[in-house]
């Protein structure tokens, strides 16, 4: 057991809402600590499309999200700008989307202060030539595109900045409460080395998304989530070059976000029980590619590269009213909600940040930081729209060029290549590692892209095992981090558990040379269980 | 005026075989293929058949056969004859092959430090399943080389309690001459370098200067020479013993490449054609019988008309077979049915055991021709062989090459045979 360390908050999350809440309350002086059950941004914000919204997909169904999202797209724009790709986006009527939403689209995104701009067909087949030229009205929204991973590192860099600490790999396991019922101190186990630690705060600030449900019952408290887990295609190019929504109320395969090279169809919403039930199924494959065929004729025929999913943090507001409760994951509010559960179970000191969109984490932030700050007599106000976050790693994660770049400028060439497909070289790959020295290789993927691309680890797995055996002989990992051979098990079958569902074509071809590679030719099947560095430093 | 007697469709290890034996036999023969194939992303080893517990890889061949469905069902009495041919092919091209079918299966080291069974080998990596006794394995890894990991791979040895393995495994890395300037390392790369004396000659004793005192076996990167293999074979035996090995890493292959390259010179030899590049692209029938393929050209589609087509193609991993978003599989040359399993089932959840679809293919009579899904003949002048057959699992019980051979030699000794009695 290490000594208890103390602070006068524990945040419980290290998505972008937890990162930010983190930022938010060490600029305000607070002491404060973030503990995260698995990678930082491993969860909901790591596992979505990558849309920085405009908000005028929710402008009718949700006209406080939309306003929010809004609001929040310009101050993003301002202090993370490295973290953004300022793509711009369309929302286009197809044959298929109803007339009268159409008519009272842009009324309403006037009404939520959304800049939308109708768009001349000729102009927008211009601009994106693969789109359906049944496609009738488009109007022009500020819409983006958003690196969740840069993003979360940022505020937790300047978090870090200005005093605050955020661990990884530590889930809370139990709350300590005081005679009042409230809670005076945190435990949290380390996931890797077993180690336990207490935390003694004043307040806790639950930023567990999805998953908050479960963090409040740990403390005694009760909070129902009503998980929506969105499924995702990533298909192996850029079809278009801004976002691309139908102009409709909001379905299934009816956003395409472009990201780095390739671009992202989205998303289905099925209300589930558990949040880590994070299979996408046939049925939400085939959904997906057919309704994107009304966007981009042909869709279905590219190459699919993954499928994944994340699990909305939505909460059921009316739990809040007294009413009934919604049967459609899609008529839950996307707006989030600050709850208190001292005043609400009588457990004081922990509050819930549910509900909201990655695009609006900053303002979920500084409402949950409010609130706790107000109860904890501090004064300070909130700064986080006015001070530019740090820029990550002092270069566009966007642009390949930029990555191309980097690597002629070390002279490597292909040589130096760890993952060719993303341009992950050894220089890179060893940057990230001083960085983080109890790095799995799937964290490795969050931090430079690794193995994200057509190939999907083929030819990078076994290579960056090596590397990280390597350091493990040198004494350059940290003991708790996975052994090479773990890691290369336990990243091979998370690359594979997002190819399966889209396994055919190109990509099960891809899928059988890397099977031939790691079985045929490697006999990864039969590696010890453990490296001999990893034995050697037990 | 038919193109050939026979065309072949493939250029992996059973098309080339096949096509190569249908020359040495007298027939004029042309092998279309859309590409490289299983050669050039494979160890270059030759896995005949090594299900678990089995000790040759004739017992393994026996035991696959037994099996309901499998390939070697078929075809297991060809495989002698096929090895044996092979084995000539590869000592006329300059490879020797070492071993045979009844060659005890023994663990030999992979590039990452796993161990994998193996009997017949090319010499350059017969070193590695030669007996042990008082050697130590020094692993020689190459600077700057992303794809040898001699130490990972020592340490996995160290670790993997190897059985009769070595008495101890070391590993080196060295720094080879003018690498630091190469933009474009790789396997590739590498070999076409020990391909060039004078490198070569500076690389060895490189190579040499780092081994410690004591008896070390030397396990090298396989990039030992493409063109120029079997003397670069000779000066690494030279300078660093005779039983130094190669170890087959990531794509591309340098042992599948001399290979295909062989196989390749055996059929020109004789009078064949070969064409890499092109797709099939359309297919004339009449009645059961297929009359010519059709296949992209520069210029132009070039018509393939014969009295006999092999096809060699592959099954999934080669693209013989290909997968729709539907699930339907197809085999993509003449349209013939494949037997798979349900979409649903098709695979395991971890990814390093076997997947039920590895079994995909086509099923045949005993002639290796085609059959529809209720078991009659699909096409009456067509044979299927390799990786495009149904009922085996090629990656676990390591018969892929075996099939190849075993099944190439099948056709192609009885189109031989029916063309003399013509």
């Amino acid at each position: 057991m290490r000594a208890p360390a103390e602070v006068d908050v524990v945040v419980i999350g290290g998505g972008a809402t937890g990162a930010g809440v983190l930022r938010d309350l060490a600029m305000r002086g607070l002491r404060a600590t973030l503990i995260e059950r698995g990678d930082f941004a491993s969860g909901t914000s790591g596992r979505y499309h990558g849309l920085l919204h405009s908000g005028a997909r929710y402008v009718e169904s949700d006209p406080i999200s939309a306003r929010h999202c809004i609001e929040e797209n310009a101050v993003l724009r301002r202090i993370a700008p490295g973290t953004i790709e300022p793509t711009g986006g369309y929302f286009v009527a197809t044959p298929d989307d109803p007339d009268d939403y159409l008519e009272r689209f842009q009324a309403a995104c006037a009404a939520a202060g959304i800049d939308a701009e109708p768009m001349g067909l000729d102009a927008l087949f211009r601009a994106e030539p693969l789109l359906n030229r049944q496609i009738r009205a488009a109007y022009r929204v500020p819409d983006a595109a958003l690196e969740p991973w840069e993003l979360v590192d940022a505020n937790l860099a300047s978090a870090r900045e200005h005093g605050a600490t955020a661990h990884r790999y530590r889930p809370v396991v139990g709350f300590e409460r005081g005679a009042d019922g409230g809670i005076t101190a945190v435990h949290t186990q380390d996931a890797r080395s077993g180690e336990g630690e207490t935390i003694a705060c004043r307040a806790v600030i639950s930023a567990a998304g999805a998953w908050a449900g479960t963090v409040a019952a740990l403390a005694g408290a009760t909070l129902h989530m009503s998980p929506g887990k969105g499924s995702m295609l990533i298909l192996n190019r850029r079809m278009t070059s801004a976002v691309v929504n139908r102009l409709a109320p909001p379905g299934d395969g009816d956003i395409l976000v472009p990201v780095h090279t390739v671009c992202i169809l989205g998303t289905t919403d099925i209300t589930i029980e558990d949040p880590d039930d994070a299979r996408v199924t046939r049925d939400e494959v085939e959904a997906l590619l057919a309704d994107g065929e009304r966007l981009v004729p042909g869709l279905s025929g590219a190459r699919v590269l993954r499928a994944y999913s994340g699990s909305r943090p939505l909460y059921d507001a009316a739990e809040l009213d007294g009413q009934a409760h919604h049967d459609e994951s899609r008529e839950i509010s996307r707006a989030h909600h600050v709850i208190d559960h001292g005043a609400r179970d009588g457990v004081h000191g922990l509050w819930s940040i549910v509900g909201g969109k990655l695009t609006t984490y900053r303002l979920m932030a500084r409402d949950v930081v409010d609130a706790v700050a107000r109860a904890l007599e501090v004064t300070a106000p909130c700064r986080t729209a006015d001070e530019v976050l740090p820029e990550p790693a002092g270069h566009s994660p966007y642009w390949l060029g930029d990555r191309l770049a980097a690597l002629e400028a070390e002279g490597g060439g292909d040589a130096d290549l760890i993952c060719e497909c993303e341009l992950v070289s050894r220089g890179r790959l060893s940057a990230a590692l001083d960085q983080r020295a109890d790095s799995s290789l799937d964290d490795l993927r969050r931090t430079t892209r690794l193995g994200m691309g057509p190939c999907q680890g083929a030819f990078c797995i076994p290579r960056a095992a090596a590397m990280l055996d390597e350091r493990r002989a040198d004494g350059r990992l940290d003991a708790t981090a996975p052994d090479a051979n773990e890691a290369l098990r336990s990243f091979a079958a998370e690359r594979f558990r997002g190819t399966r569902p889209i396994a055919w074509g190109d990509q099960l071809t891809e899928l059988w040379l890397a099977a031939g590679t790691f079985r045929g030719t490697l006999a990864a099947e039969s590696l010890p269980a453990r490296s001999g560095a990893a034995d050697a430093d037990r | 005026m038919p193109t050939a007697d026979v065309v072949v469709i493939g250029a992996g290890l059973s098309g080339l075989s096949c096509a190569a034996e249908l020359a040495e036999r007298g027939a004029r023969v042309f092998l279309a293929a859309k590409g490289m194939a299983s050669t050039h992303w494979t160890h270059g080893g030759l896995d005949v058949a090594a299900p678990d517990g089995a000790a040759t890889p004739r017992a393994g061949a026996r035991a696959l056969a037994a099996r309901d469905g499998h390939p070697y069902a078929i075809v297991q009495g060809d495989l002698e004859a096929a090895v044996t041919a092979h084995g000539g092919r590869m000592r006329a091209g300059g490879i020797g092959l070492v071993g045979s079918l009844d060659t005890p299966l023994v663990e030999i080291p992979t590039a990452i430090g796993a161990l994998r069974p193996a009997a017949l080998l090319p010499d350059a990596q017969a070193g590695a399943r030669e007996p042990w006794g008082n050697d130590g394995l020094l692993l020689v890894g190459i600077d700057r080389y992303r794809d040898a990991w001699a130490p990972y791979a020592a340490r996995n040895l160290a670790a993997s309690g190897w059985p009769d393995g070595p008495r101890d495994v070391r590993a080196v890395t060295v720094r080879l001459d003018g690498l630091d300037r190469l933009r474009n390392l790789n396997a590739r790369s590498l070999a076409h370098l020990f391909d060039d004396p004078a490198w070569r000659s500076r690389a060895l004793r490189a190579i040499a200067a780092a081994v410690p005192p004591g008896t070390w076996r030397i396990g090298l990167p396989a990039v030992l020479g493409i063109t120029t293999h079997r003397q670069v074979l000779a000066d690494a035996r030279a300078a660093l013993g005779p039983s130094v090995f190669e170890s087959p890493s990531l794509p591309p292959s340098v042992p599948g490449m001399r290979l295909f390259d062989v196989l390749r010179e055996a059929i020109l030899a004789r009078g064949g054609r070969v064409q890499v590049g092109f797709d099939v692209v359309d297919v004339e029938r009449d009645d059961g019988r297929i009359v010519a393929i059709h296949t992209e050209a520069a210029s132009r589609t070039l018509r393939l008309a014969a009295d006999r087509f092999v096809l060699a193609t592959g099954g999934i991993g080669g693209e013989g077979i290909r997968a729709g978003a539907d699930g339907r599989l197809d085999e993509r040359v003449f349209g013939l049915a494949v037997s798979a399993p349900q979409r649903d089932a098709w695979f395991s959840d971890d990814p390093l055991v076997p997947h039920p679809l590895e079994a995909a293919g086509i099923r045949t009579d005993d002639e290796l021709r085609p059959l529809d899904p209720s078991g009659a003949l699909a096409l009456d002048n067509v044979h299927v062989i390799g990786s495009a057959l149904a009922g085996m699992h090629y990656l676990a019980e390591r018969c892929g090459d075996g099939v190849a051979l075993a099944s190439a030699h099948r056709v192609a000794a009885a189109l031989a045979a029916a063309r003399i009695a013509a």
